[in-house]
Order: C-alpha cells, then structure tokens, then sequence
C-alpha cells in the first residue's frame, strides 16, 4: 500500500511501563499480559489517515532496562515523533521522566514531537501519580499528555494518531525539513511525482532495485 | 564485505559480469588469448542486466527466521541504514543454550544486509535402531558481497547438505558396543589385498564438512542458469557433535574462542586490600582469545594464489603477471634490474624488466586491502561463478575454492573444576562474526568485552545475548555530527559493513552432551545385560560418569572409547581424493544441464587447475600419511586417557587438521 508519509516513532520510557503493549494494542488490537522484556529494539508498523492522507506510522519500541540506555540513545535519530511512557501505578517511573527527556532531546532532532503518557489507567485502584501531575509536567516541558490503558485500549489510538497530527502540522507549516530523512519523515510516491530520486520513496523500493541483488 | 569493493567498483562489477549472450572464453589450450567483447556495447549490457532481472530470486530476501523479523515492514526497518539498529532475537529460547546473536546493517553501501546466519539442531539416527541417535548442533555464519543470494542460499540448505554428508558416514559415526563394532570390523574387510587406511571418526567429521562446502558451492553454480546472480559468500561454521567442536572456515569470517583462566590462584595470595584491584586485574589479565579459523584474503593465500597462477599461465590471460616485486615496476624502468620472487619462492631474485613485467601483479595491496586480480578481497568461500575481474574481465573464480579449514576442540579433554565455576571460561565462548566485527576489534579485546560483559549480567537468561549486542555496538560506534560512524572510545572509524555475531557458550553443548553419554551407556549397558545376564561392573561406571565434568568421566570414557574412535575402513587412492570427484561431479552436472553455457569453458579450466592442485596435494598427503599415519592417532589416543591433576592446556590450543602442504607453508597473519 502506497503512503503519502512514512513518520518513524520511538517509544521509551522506564521497563515493565507497557511500551510493548501499547504497540501491540495499537498495530494488532491485542494485549499480552505477561512481561516479555524488550531486548534491544522492536519494530512495528501501522496505516492511519490524516487530512485524508494515508500516513505510515514506522514505529521503534525500545527497551527499557538501564542496560540497554546506550544504546537506545542511538536509536533517537531519525525520529519524527517519540511517545515517553510512565506506569501511573509506579512513582519511581513518573520521576524518572526528567532523565528520559533529557535523553531524548539531546540526541533527537529538535523538532521531535514528543507525547507524554500515562499508561495502565484502567488500574486506577493503584495509582500512584495524579492525572494533574502528568498534566503539569507535560505543561512545564512543552509536551503533549493523555493517559492510556493498553489492557482496555482506552486513549491508546489516539495517543499514536494525535502525535502523527502534530508532526503533520508542523510539515505543513514547513517547520520540518522533509527531504532529510534524518527528520523521522519519508515521503511516499503518491505525494511526489515530481521529485522521483527520493531514496526510498514508495513501497516498492525492494523491487526496484537491482544494485544491491 | 568492506574490503570486496569500493561502491564505484561494485558499479564497475556490474558492468563487467559476463552473460550468457557473451561469447565464452577461450578454452585452456587456444593460445589466441582476448579479452572478451566486455566494454565495446552499451545495448548488449542493457540487454544482459535486463535478463538478469528476469530471472527470480531463488530466496526472498529475509533475515534469519530466529530474528522473526516477519514483515517487510520490519525488515525495512532493521535495514535503516542512518540509524543501524542492532537486532537481537526477540525470543532468546528459540536459539539453543541460551546462545546470542546481534547483528547490523551497513551504513548504506547496500540496501540490505547481505550477511546471514543459521543454525540446526538435528538426530543421526540409526535406521536398523541397533545404536543410540547422536544429535549435533550446527551454526553457520557468511556474509555476502555482491549480492544477498549466496548467503541466503547457504543459511538455507547448508545444513541439509551438511546432514546428507553426515548420514553418508553414519555407521562409522554412531556410538556402539564392542562386539557390534567388532563383528562391523571384520565385515568390512573383504579384500585384506587392497589399501587400508584408518580413518578416525574426526576424519570423516572433517571429510563430511568439507564436502558439504564443495557441494553448496556447486549447488550455487547450478542455480545460474534458473535464478538471479547470487553473488558470493564466506562461510564459517561450527558443528557441536560426538563431544568436539569443529570449526571450518572458507573466507575472512572468523572464529575466537575466547577463554579465561579460573582465578582461583589470584584470591589465595592476595591480602584483603588487595582483592578488589587483583579482581579487577586478573579479569584483563587471565581473559585470552584462541584463534578457530584463519582468514583467507588474497595476502593470506597469496601463495596458493601464485600457484594456480604458474601452473595455469592461461588463467590470466595475459593480463596478469604471477609475480611479486619488491616495488612496483614502471615503464621507465625497462631494461633494468628489479627484485623478485616467482610462484611459490621464499627469497628474492634479481630479473631484467621486460614489458611482460608491467602487467598487474595477481595479488596488489596489502591486509585488508589486498586484492586478486585487483578485484576481490576473499579467496575463499561459495558462489562468484560469474564473476570478472574488474577492467579486465578476467574470469576470477578459478583462484577461488571453498575448501575451508577445520579446527577442532576435543571437549572431554577440558577440565573445568566444579568450585571454580568457570566453565564458560575453561570450555570458552565462541564468538563467530563477520568481518564487520572483526575489522575493527582485535581478538583479545573481543574476549575482553566477553566476559565483561557476563560478569555485568551474571544471572540474566540472556546473558550471551548481551555480549552479543556489546560486540556489535562497539565494531558500529556512534554516528558523529558530519555523519561518519565512530568507536566509541576514540576517533577511530567504526565497522560501515554489516555486522552479524554468534555467542555460544560451549560448556553448555558439552553439559548435554554428557547428559546424552550417560543416557547412550544406560541404553547400552542394558543391552549388554539382556545379553550376557550379568550386570557386574554396571553400578561402578554409572557412580563415575554422574559427574559430567570431572577427570574421571574423561578418563573412564576414553578407556572405553579407545577401540571406537578408530574405525578402520577401506580406502583406496582414489577415495582419498573425494573431495575433488565430488566437484567434478557436480561441475559436470552443470555443464551438462547448459552445453551452450559460455561458463562451461571456465569449469573445465577451473578443473585443470584443481586437477593440477590436487595432484600436487594428493603427492604431499601421501606423503604425510607414509610418516604421520596411525601411530600419531593411537598416541594422542593414549595421552588422552593419562589422568593429569593440572589442567591440560595443550588440549586447549586448537589442533590444526589440514595437513596439505600449501597450508603449512602458508604465512598466517592475523590481519588488522
Ligand atoms: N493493567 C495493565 N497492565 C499493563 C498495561 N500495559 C502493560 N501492562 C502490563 O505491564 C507489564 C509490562 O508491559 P510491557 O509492555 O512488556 O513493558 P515495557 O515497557 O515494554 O517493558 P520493557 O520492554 O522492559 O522496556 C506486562 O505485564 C503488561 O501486561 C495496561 O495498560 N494495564
Ligand atoms: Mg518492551
């Protein structure tokens, strides 16, 4: 299926958060209950539409654990958007969030749309951090902020689609330089027909090509 | 592979890979020597690379199914070439013994990651079910160049042709009982007139390795004529059987066992202060890298390379000279004298320059640099059938073989003291990587970061994944401001290549192995007593194999193996070169599966050669067996069941299999 943008997200924030969750409700609609540690980096990939456009979200769930930090940073780059998770039922990964943004704004192009969330809000009954907290800090530094159940689904599409609606706007705006694609975007074929040497422009990039095969 | 092409010579690849509407070349007696109609038609050059489109991929393009990397869409994802994610399997069971794998693309020198890696866990199982199954585990490791098909094609069907070859031998290989061996023996005997030879069971391990790799590269030539150009690919590969190891390689992939001395010795002299700088010490100090494979570049091989080069003169069609100079000739430099070496030569002469003298010499540069034919940086592995050296044409393939090099571990031998708890460090970590890995990582930095690292995690299920993932994002480095890749801990250029590790913990294949040894005895053993009706001596030899990793399960179960190991078979001269009939064999299938085929000029030479070579080697082995026959092999057998107190390191250094001459001589450095 043929895009008019390809955005690349990134998902991080503090282990057992429900990052992995949330990217399997948002691309299979299903919940894994048990904690299958993230090793290292996965990927997952989703259609959605926007002013009518259809827009590939390429999304990186990373892992959480403080072992893997270093390299999680290096996966910052070429992100257009990033959701930072936090457990509403665990302080510690609320107040880790300092640490996480500064991570990711200085390894991140400056125009990276970041999403706060709140995750696990159908365990209201253990909650640790007010709804009025997220919505401060996410005031304070600038951030978008919802709270989502990746078990109920609740907030979980929007979450994804609302942070593809800033990036779109701030394309349209000309804020983000859409021919580099270290920015996080691609552009699609059906939106250029005009500029066809786009590397990787399309989905048929694979068959395409006959240099590497 | 950084070291096959520059991008601009990748280019230059494709324009000079020959077709089948080219001509073929001249056959190996026409003295009328040309070039071939390479560089004169743009049209026929559009017509061939159309023709090669045609043609189907025999493998989709994947990533190695442990990864699950399912869709295409992660796929292209693992494959972003600015970011260069390091993927690890997500489900780390699905890999035997908690072994690690990490790997990353390049930084955009080809779409895809053309390495690939493979692994199989199977059973030999006796059809008459007179003998216990003997499982082997299998890994294998290549990384591609000019395409992603040769790889791909041998992480598919390496092991199913490695399997096939393992059958073949399968009475000789499985574990039996004496009187069944003994009435084998004496089968196997009917013309006590012809010649005999012992063949270990290791020989026919290694025999069977080295004819899996001769016939995966036939596989790939035979696959021409119906699928896209494959391109070629090195190949390492290790196979756990029988209690050994054995690693065999064919191209610069590597092989590091990395060990580590217990440090037992260390904490009983050192005064409480002391401790924490000792540990911290020892764990540098005591940490060591043994070499399983060696790397075959064209300086590596240089003179093999020279060898096919004098006794094929035709080969390089006069492009080519199969000569070394002490420093480059130049045409003002005619007439006078210049040092030299021919062929196989140790030292230097003195010649007159003549204009034959300005050719480009068969192998150029030096370490990674060096080239055959000024075109190809690896002189061994499958696939590149098609391939023509660049601005010449001359066909390449000739100077390449797959024959790899085995090494193996003996792992009964070890002795690992249970309180230690060293095992990893007494058994060792193989690490095998591509040259991506290894291009910028010394080996004994490898094994330092080894055991680092599962010092850092030393509970974790995935442990060696970790170590894995550190080795990979240590040779990638970090992406700086102008967008080069860095080491991390200096300025230094990072690994652009595809990057792939494996991590296998060795202790663990030899904790099963031990398990499936006791299970072998008990089956045995109750066998022996529904036959004799006397189970004596049983409860003694169960009450010393419980202890897997003690001397005296070694010792015991070298007594008893002592008559196994040696299977004696019939083997006559021409047997002993099977593995030159079985390239015959599946070059002759080729050929005549395509008689129009221009290629099949270059089989027969490429023939000749070997013919040639394996002559010469055929000569030397005999040689070598007139004095290095059985008495080595009964010796060893014997030293083997010595019961030593101290470890024995000696049977920790890999033990070289390959006795052919040119191996011997041949200069092995370790390259930078
Ligand atoms: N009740 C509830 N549980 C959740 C929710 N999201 C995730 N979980 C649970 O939280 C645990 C951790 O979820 P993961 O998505 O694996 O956590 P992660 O952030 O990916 O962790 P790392 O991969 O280690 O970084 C799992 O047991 C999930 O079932 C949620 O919205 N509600
Ligand atoms: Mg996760």
């Amino acid at each position: 299926m043929s895009y008019a943008y390809l955005f690349k997200y990134i998902i991080i924030g503090d282990t057992g958060v429900g990052k992995s969750c949330l990217l399997l409700q948002f691309t299979d609609k299903r919940f894994q209950p048990v904690h299958d540690l993230t090793i290292g980096v996965e990927f997952g990939a989703r259609m959605i539409t926007i002013d009518g456009k259809q827009i590939k979200l390429q999304i990186w769930d990373t892992a959480g654990q403080e072992a893997f930090r270093s390299i999680t940073r290096s996966y910052y780059r070429g992100a257009a958007g990033a959701l930072l998770v936090y457990d509403i039922t665990r302080r510690e990964t609320f107040n880790h969030l300092t640490t996480w943004l500064e991570d990711a704004r200085q390894h991140s192009n400056s125009n990276m749309v970041i999403m706060l969330i709140g995750n696990k809000s159908d365990l209201d009954s253990r909650r640790e951090v007010k709804k009025e907290e997220g919505e401060a800090f996410a005031r304070e530094h600038g951030l978008v902020f919802m709270e989502t159940s990746a078990r109920t689904a609740a907030n979980v599409e929007e979450a994804f689609i609302n942070t593809a609606k800033e990036i779109y706007e701030k394309i349209q705006e000309g804020v983000f330089d859409i021919n580099n694609e270290a920015n996080g975007i691609k552009i699609g074929q059906q939106h250029s027909p005009t500029n066809p040497s786009l590397p990787g422009a399309g989905n048929q990039a694979g068959s395409a090509s006959s240099g590497c095969c | 592979m950084s070291n096959m092409f520059s991008i601009t010579n990748i280019k230059n690849r494709f324009i000079s890979v020959i077709a089948p509407d080219i001509p073929p070349l001249p056959s190996s007696h026409s003295h009328q020597l040309h070039r071939g109609n390479i560089s004169g038609a743009p049209s026929n050059y559009q017509l061939r690379m159309a023709h090669q489109q045609k043609k189907p991929d025999k493998f989709a393009y994947a990533r190695p199914p442990f990864l699950q990397l399912l869709t295409i869409d992660e796929l292209r994802a693992s494959a972003d070439h600015n970011v260069r994610p390091i993927i690890v399997p997500r489900d780390i069971t699905l890999l035997p013994w908690g072994t690690g794998y990490a790997e990353c693309v390049n930084s955009g020198k080809s779409e895809w990651n053309e390495d690939q890696a493979a692994f199989a866990r199977q059973v030999l199982s006796d059809p008459t079910h007179s003998h216990p199954d003997l499982p082997y585990t299998y890994y294998g490791i290549f990384d591609g160049h000019a395409g992603y098909g040769a790889a791909l094609a041998a992480s598919h069907q390496f092991h199913h042709i490695l399997h096939e070859k393992l059958v073949d031998c399968l009475e000789l290989l499985l574990p039996r009982d004496e009187d069944a061996a003994n009435s084998k023996q004496d089968s196997s005997f009917p013309h006590p007139s012809h010649f005999q030879r012992r063949v270990s069971k290791d020989e026919l391990i290694i025999g069977a390795l080295e004819s899996a790799f001769f016939n995966m590269d036939a596989l790939i030539a035979q696959d021409r004529d119906r699928y896209r150009d494959a391109g070629g690919c090195t190949a390492c590969v290790a196979l756990f059987i029988n209690g050994k190891l054995f690693v065999a390689n064919a191209g610069d992939s590597r092989a590091v066992l990395s060990q580590r001395k217990s440090k037992c010795i260390e904490k009983n002299n050192a005064t409480t202060g002391a401790i924490t700088n000792a540990d911290n010490g020892t764990g540098a100090q005591e940490v060591f890298a043994v070499p399983f494979s060696f790397d075959h570049t064209p300086e590596t091989e240089r003179l093999r390379l020279l060898t096919v080069a004098r006794l094929k003169p035709h080969l390089m069609e006069k492009q080519y000279a199969a000569m070394e100079y002490a420093k480059r000739p130049h045409m003002k430099d005619l007439g006078q004298r210049i040092l030299c070496r021919q062929g196989t030569m140790k030292g230097w002469t003195y010649k007159t320059l003549t204009r034959d003298d300005l050719r480009m010499p068969v192998v150029t540069g030096e370490g990674k640099r060096s080239r055959l034919l000024g075109t190809l940086g690896v002189t061994r592995g499958f696939g590149d059938h098609d391939l023509l050296a660049i601005n010449t044409g001359t066909q390449i393939k000739p100077f390449l073989t797959p024959h790899p090099e085995v090494v193996i571990r003996d792992l009964s031998k070890i002795v690992s003291i249970p309180d230690e708890n060293n095992e990893d460090g007494d058994y060792g970590i193989l690490v095998m990587a591509t040259d991506g890995l290894w291009d910028v990582s010394e080996n004994d930095a490898v094994a330092r970061t080894v055991f680092q690292t599962l010092d850092k995690y030393p509970t974790e299920k995935h442990r060696y994944t970790m170590v894995a993932q550190e080795l990979v994002a240590r040779a990638r480095g970090k992406i700086n401001d102008s967008g080069h890749w860095r080491l991390a801990d200096s300025k230094a250029a990072a690994t652009v290549d595809d990057i792939s590790v494996i991590v296998i913990p060795v202790y663990q294949y030899y904790k099963e192995h031990v398990e499936w040894e006791k299970r072998c005895a008990q089956v045995l053993q109750e066998r022996r007593a529904k036959v004799t009706q006397s189970a004596t001596e049983a409860c003694e030899d169960e009450s010393l194999l419980v202890n897997g990793v003690t001397k005296a399960q070694v010792e015991v179960e070298h007594d008893d193996a002592e008559e196994e190991e040696e299977v004696v078979v019939e083997v006559n001269r021409q047997q002993a070169q099977a593995t030159v009939e079985l390239e015959e064999d599946a070059s002759q299938k080729a050929e005549s599966s395509g008689q129009t085929d221009p290629l099949s000029a270059h089989q027969s030479a490429e023939k000749d050669v070997k013919d040639l070579i394996e002559h010469e080697l055929s000569a030397a082995i005999s040689a070598l067996d007139a004095t290095e026959s059985s008495e080595d092999d009964k010796k060893e057998a014997k030293e083997s069941s010595v019961t030593t107190p101290e470890k024995t390191y000696k049977a920790q250094q890999p033990q070289q299999q390959q006795q052919h001459q040119h191996h011997r001589n041949r200069n092995r450095k370790d390259k930078r």
